[in-house]
């Protein structure tokens, strides 16, 4: 029975559009997490490929020459497998041009984390003799995407063919933000290109993975041994200049998905909340015919389920289309990155299966517990248990999904808190109406009096329509907000003329050639810095440990955990504040960035000792600067003098400005200094940019689609009062209310509504990008104080224009007509 | 027509009510006001042969509907004892509740209580589908041609007249043939020549059927149509002088029917 009925009344109720409200609010949660979850997970690959590269094993050892063989002994003694590859830069020729490429040489066993992804699926091989496996760009580059199988392709003295298409390297393959493409090739094959020469610039990778032990034990062995050119990598830490930036990018989608959550619960709430409401009177009436409570039980549950499942089947669908929309507006690199669609659609039916049974599960048990007497005495409801319980419960629900999506708990608390501050407000506000207003009657011929006791007659009702419009209205500004400092932010990361690109690892017998470069083409650099990487290993002569030993139990205060990049000056840089101190009037002395400051627990005097190349040597805090890491000049966490470092060998760092117009000189740069990294920020920035405006574009969509749906509920709202409203206007019509009078205020309550709406968004928003832009974003925080009136205004106007234009057959009717019917 | 057993749960307490379809013994009902406790129906007595149609008129607030939501078993009472066709109430769950009004009794409302998602049909199919008939649909068809409606099956409520909606569920009350039937102002939400049809309509049919029928009402012509008259009265029944007024509506009825 339970079945046939559950079906029938759930065709029967969405032909009628009946299930709309409902469908759509459980759609719009489902659409928003898929589909942006989808484009996220794309931009989280884009980006750990830039920030923290996979690096396809558990340990690298990075080094400019060969290490010793003993080294590699001791590895396959612990147990440890591993594989060797080199990595160089180099121009690849084909038939119809060039392309400055970086070219990964693997050996056998490559990689031993993670697979190599081609167009046409994973493989477990590797290139054959004489195949170069690329990069689609590099096809496009060189103007050979018809056929690359055909092109003949020469590298350094051999020729090679282009044999597969790469989508993805476990370690720096997919990598949008990289200025050359990659190309895969055998180890072997190296020798016969004849481009390692003695003095060029290479990279040998020694990757390693085995067990934990082993690998610590590895570690112990190995460090030791190693010079300060070579590293010891396990994760790599990013250092880019834009790491932050980047970060800011993921955690603002992150945000917006979360805030699309948050409203379609919202959205789900109320519209369970009128479904249960729309089915009272079915439920009196099925339980007075006999209906068993399981009859009704099953019949709702199968009912709800139903809607939940066209709800999660739409969603789904939209979110698909939005992800496509979406990634068609993205860079090329980033959308032809294919990601598996599983997560995002996962994380919609979760997420439309926890809201639709979190949020009905109170009103349905409201329904469930309808007596039949209802159907004698109209007004019964039943019990009304707690709705605090109810509260604590949606707020449960939408913490454990925003935890599930996001994994972030500052971000997740920001939500629950702006959810709180508006549910307490709006408690607050309910009162307040219901208190004060109770002087004001109907005896009034003043159109705002009037509407005030409009207001406070309906404030239970209005609260509900309170909390789909200000969450609306709050979201609306907030999202927009935070796009605009964000790009702000970027913009000014990017003023005109700021460097565009860095050159990173430049060899102190290249400064005074490339200075010469910079200066025949007229470029301005920014001062060069010498760069010497060290590790700080002590503080006033503790001995320093790392996070990971301090969560094994070790003892003892906790340092960086990493090498820093060190350099040395006489002068304060530009773009740094001195903040105490003074900086480095002498040697033995070293200027420290606050948050490093702040972090490690450092004041004015104490004493650093630093280990570099197996020596120790010691300065003195002496300054503390502020530094600022968005102006994209070289910056340092430490800054000491020459008398101390100069004694250790250095590479040099430089950033400048170049128009686009000129950026074949990249190209002469590398040619002429092929042992130099060059980063280029300007396309990096660029290109998170576009995203953030691709983003905040869809997200622009996703909030229309969440304003149709709080003015559907508005509508249903009134629906629901339309009765009582039609009586007071008979009455009033009847003692003589001119129609003026009348319309005056109707309109003029719905405005104070919509006002009430804007002002309560307003705060929240505020309090929300308080929280967002200290805890989560690092952003500058200030007031928005033309929000203030904007907002209510807005909301006064909408709401109006919206109550107005519904109650228009109401307003238009002569007294009889009202009466009558 | 009908020889149904009670189910299990109604066997007990068969006591002397066995010959009466509702049979009703110092029965009390109050409710805690903030004044404090109100009385509503105080030692009501009554006893309703098979068959018989009762009208039960009063004052408004003088507890009518109350009374029919504790004959119905919608309600609980405060004290006194219900036997329905034999079964007495106290004692019984609300599943058990249900359970009986499913097999032996059905209802007729002032404001049609109809699903107005389902069509027609499919309102009175319900109560059949409830009780698990398996030609529910053949059944409902039948009892809709019955009220005259078999060319409204697949209307939904609100595209249906007032006087049709209650024909509708007039259809649907007695598709389970129900041992007892109750109406609460049944005519009340229609004007006279509507409400006048669908009376004659629901006589007809409780006639035909030999159902019990409990009947409350404001309309002193709907109640003189029952073969009994019941005035509530500040929470006390009692019958009324019937001669006059029963033989009026058995002359009325003949011409009403010759003139529809």
């Amino acid at each position: 029975m339970s079945w046939t009925l559950a079906l029938r009344l759930f065709r029967r109720e969405l032909q009628q559009g009946q299930l709309l409200l409902i469908i759509l609010a459980i759609m719009l949660a489902v659409l928003s997490v898929s589909g942006l979850a989808g484009v996220s997970e794309r931009l989280q690959v884009a980006i750990n490929g830039q920030a923290a590269k996979f690096i396809a094993a558990d340990r690298i050892i990075n080094s400019p020459e060969p290490i010793a063989t003993e080294i590699l002994e001791q590895a396959q003694e612990l147990g440890l497998s591993q594989v060797s590859s080199m990595r160089f830069n180099s121009m690849l020729f084909g038939d119809e041009g060039f392309q400055l490429v970086t070219v990964r040489a693997v050996g056998q066993g490559y990689p031993l984390k993670g697979e190599i992804e081609l167009s046409s699926g994973p493989t477990a091989k590797l290139p054959g003799e004489g195949e170069l496996w690329y990069e689609n760009r590099l096809a496009r580059l060189l103007g050979v995407q018809d056929n690359p199988q055909d092109a003949s392709i020469e590298l350094g003295m051999a020729n090679f063919a282009l044999a597969e298409e790469i989508r993805r390297l476990p370690d720096a393959g997919f990598n949008p933000f990289a200025s050359s493409p990659v190309v895969l090739m055998r180890l072997e094959d190296v020798g016969k290109t004849q481009i390692i020469q003695p003095g060029s610039r290479v990279t040998y990778l020694y990757q390693f993975a085995g067990d934990s032990g082993a690998l610590d034990e590895f570690e112990e062995y190995v460090k030791p041994l190693l010079s300060t050119s070579q590293r010891w990598v396990d994760v790599q830490s990013g250092d880019s200049p834009i790491a932050g930036a980047v970060q800011r990018a993921e955690r603002f989608l992150l945000l917006a998905s979360l805030l699309g959550i948050a409203l379609a619960c919202a959205a789900i709430g109320i519209a369970a909340q009128r479904y249960c409401q729309r089915h009272y009177d079915v439920v009196a009436m099925l339980k007075t015919f006999g209906a068993s409570g399981k009859q009704i039980r099953n019949l709702f549950a199968l009912h709800l389920m139903l809607v939940t499942l066209t709800g999660i089947a739409l969603g789904l669908v939209g979110g698909r289309l939005l992800d496509i929309g979406i990634s068609s507006m993205l860079p090329e690199e980033i959308a032809s990155y294919d990601t598996s669609w599983w997560r995002p659609g996962l994380l919609g039916v979760t997420t439309g299966i926890i809201s639709a049974f979190m949020f009905s599960a109170y009103p349905l048990l409201r329904l469930l517990a309808i007596p039949p007497l209802r159907v004698l005495q109209r007004q019964l409801e039943g019990i009304s248990m707690g709705a605090w319980l109810h509260l604590l419960m949606s707020l449960a629900a939408m913490a454990l999904l925003g935890y599930l999506y996001s994994g972030s708990v500052p971000l997740t608390m920001t939500v629950v808190v702006a959810v709180c501050a508006l549910a307490v407000l709006l408690g607050a506000l309910g009162f307040v109406m219901v208190r004060v207003g109770h002087s004001v009657g109907m005896k009034t011929t003043n159109p705002l009096q009037l509407a005030l006791a409009g207001l406070r007659r309906r404030a239970r009702q209005n609260a509900v329509q309170l909390v789909g419009f200000s969450s609306a209205l709050l979201l609306l500004l907030v999202i927009m907000a935070l796009r605009q400092d964000l790009l702000d932010e970027w913009q000014k990361q990017l003023p005109e003329n700021s460097p565009n690109y860095f050159l990173v690892n430049i060899a102190p017998e290249d400064e005074a050639p490339m200075a010469q470069f910079f200066a025949n083409n007229g470029i301005l650099t920014t001062d060069i810095y010498p760069v010497v990487r060290g590790r700080m290993s002590a503080i006033n002569g503790e001995q320093l440990i790392t996070y990971s030993q301090q969560e094994e139990g070790v003892e003892g205060r906790v340092g960086i955990g990493r090498e820093l990049n060190l350099t040395w000056r006489d002068t304060l840089p530009p773009n740094n504040d001195l903040l105490e101190g003074e900086f480095n009037t002498k040697p033995g002395e070293v200027s420290i960035e606050t948050k490093v400051m702040e972090r490690l627990g450092l004041k004015l005097g104490d004493e650093l000792t630093f280990t570099i190349d197996n020596r120790d040597f010691s300065v003195k805090v002496t300054s503390v600067r502020a530094v600022h890491w968005e102006t994209l000049q070289p910056n340092f966490f430490m800054i000491m003098r020459q008398e101390d470092l100069g004694q250790f060998a250095h590479t040099s760092m430089v950033s400048f400005h170049l128009d686009d117009s000129r950026r074949e000189l990249v190209v002469d740069l590398i040619k002429s200094f092929p042992t130099v990294s060059v980063i280029d920020v300007g396309a990096m920035v660029n290109q998170l940019r576009e995203i953030v405006e691709q983003v905040s574009l869809s997200l622009t969509l996703v909030l229309i689609l969440v304003l149709a749906a709080s003015a559907l509920v508005l509508f249903a709202q009134t629906e629901a009062g339309m009765a009582t409203r039609q009586r007071e206007l008979a009455v009033l019509r009847t003692f003589g209310g001119s129609g003026w009078l009348l319309r005056s205020a109707t309109g003029l309550e719905f405005a104070l509504l919509g006002m009430i709406a804007g002002f309560l968004a307003v705060v929240v928003a505020e309090l929300t990008l308080y929280l967002l832009k200290t805890q989560v974003f690092e952003l500058n925080v200030y007031m928005h104080w033309d929000w203030w009136l904007m907002a209510p205004l807005a909301g006064g106007l909408i709401v109006a224009t919206l109550g107005l234009w519904r109650c228009r057959n109401l307003l238009r009717q002569s007294c009889s007509q009202l009466l009558q019917s | 027509m009908r020889m149904r057993f009670p189910r299990t749960s109604l066997r007990k307490k068969e006591e002397n009510p066995v010959n009466s379809a509702i049979k009703v013994s110092r029965l009390c009902k109050s409710v805690t006001t903030q004044e404090g406790e109100l009385s509503i129906l105080n030692g009501i007595e009554l006893d309703v042969k098979p068959g018989q149609s009762v009208a039960i008129t009063g004052p408004s607030g003088s507890g009518k509907s109350t009374l029919l939501g504790l004959l119905a078993a919608l309600d609980t009472p405060t004290d006194g004892e219900i036997w329905l066709d034999g079964a007495a109430l106290s004692g019984l769950d609300e599943e058990q509740k249900a359970a009986l009004r499913k097999d032996k009794l059905s209802f007729i409302f002032q404001s049609f209580m109809l699903v107005d998602t389902l069509t027609a049909l499919e309102n009175v199919m319900l109560p059949a589908e409830l009780a698990g008939v398996k030609d529910a649909r053949q059944k409902a068809e039948a009892m809709l041609e019955r009220v005259g409606l078999s060319h409204r099956l697949g209307h939904l409520p609100k595209q249906l007249s007032g006087g049709e909606q209650q024909r509708v569920a007039i259809a649907r009350a007695f598709i389970s043939e129900p041992k007892v039937l109750f109406a609460d102002e049944p005519t009340g939400n229609l004007d006279p020549v509507n409400g006048t049809k669908v009376a004659d309509m629901l006589f007809e049919m409780n006639r035909e059927s030999d159902t019990t029928l409990v009947l409350v009402t404001h309309d002193l012509t709907l109640a003189s149509r029952c073969s009994r008259q019941l005035i509530m009265e500040d929470g006390h029944l009692s019958e009324s002088d019937v001669g006059v007024e029963e033989s009026a509506s058995r002359i009325e009825q003949p011409l009403k029917e010759a003139q529809a």
